[in-house]
């Protein structure tokens, strides 16, 4: 699998370190009630097939947070842009 | 009752100057190498000792760190990171310059004892380097004064393309022993020179 690096260009997958899911979301309270929330937020993933994002640390590169899109199924990948862009584009904080 | 003014005692700092001694000294011996039809493929010889510092862009301060590093010739390490090395300076010369040519700007350290800088250059340097890295070395994509991260037999490299056949790599200076023992077998088919 090839990655585009918006920083390094096109690079293997071998240079890349996988966090998983990018749309996890981090609860915004700290209230014991949201324990629920929280254990969610650190402990469940989903397993999806079809179009993923994905954070990606090019620690054989650049070292940047990147995320990644691309499908699970057939591996084509969709784009691949930094974290900050990744925020922006989702109405999170940079 | 007022308090007595807190007077901090001016601490005593030495300054220890260790020189710098290249982990290759032993390793890197001089002589020609490897395939013996002709001239060498590619040679090879350490740059030390060369003053080497990182340099880290504050956040917004990318654009403002690059005009100061212009006259500098840095090489790109990354977002807004830069790599500033030089010649004949001593030590600690080039680490104390920027760091003042760039306060408020930038954060800078010194790699001098860190890193390792091997230059290779000659006709089968690109044969020799693709056999570690998947950046695309032709002159149209990776033209000279072009710099990658990337990676050679699990090694991190920075390499800096510094003419049409000659390229410089550095490396960790932990590293620099099996890198260079490896690179040097990758140019063993070419036949090589140490200088
Ligand atoms: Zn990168």
């Amino acid at each position: 699998m090839l990655i585009p690096c918006p920083h390094c260009g096109t690079r293997p997958v071998e240079e890349f370190t996988f966090l998983g899911d990018a749309s996890v979301k981090r609860p915004a309270s700290n209230d014991p009630s949201s324990m629920e929330q929280w254990y969610d937020y650190v402990y469940l993933r989903n397993n999806p097939k079809g179009r993923f994002d994905e954070f990606v640390h090019h620690s054989g590169g650049c070292r940047a947070w990147l995320v990644i899109s691309r499908d699970t199924e057939t591996h084509e990948v969709f784009g691949c842009v930094t974290v900050r862009d990744y925020g922006k584009t989702k109405g999170g904080k940079a | 009752m007022p308090k007595a003014p807190v007077r901090s005692k001016p601490v005593a700092v030495a300054e220890v100057i260790l020189p710098r001694v290249s982990p290759l000294a032993d390793v890197a011996v001089q002589g020609r190498f490897g395939a013996d039809r002709g001239a060498p493929g590619v040679t090879f010889s350490v740059r030390h000792p060369l003053s080497i510092a990182t340099v880290i862009a504050r956040a917004g301060k990318g654009k403002a760190t690059a005009q100061a590093l212009a006259e500098y010739e840095p090489r790109w390490a990354g977002p807004d990171q830069y790599f500033v090395v030089a010649q004949g300076r001593g030590e600690g010369a080039l680490y104390r310059e920027l760091k003042s040519a760039l306060d408020g700007i930038a954060s800078v350290s010194d790699q001098s004892h860190g890193r390792v800088i091997i230059r290779i250059e000659g006709p089968k340097v690109r044969n020799v380097l693709a056999k570690g890295t998947p950046v695309d070395l032709h002159a149209d994509e990776f033209p000279a004064g072009k710099s990658a991260l990337t990676q050679m037999a699990h090694v991190g490299v920075h390499m800096t393309r510094v003419g049409e056949d000659a390229f410089e790599l550095s490396v960790f200076r932990g590293f620099s022993e099996s890198f260079w023992e490896w690179i040097t077998e990758q140019a063993e088919e070419f036949g090589y020179q140490v200088r």
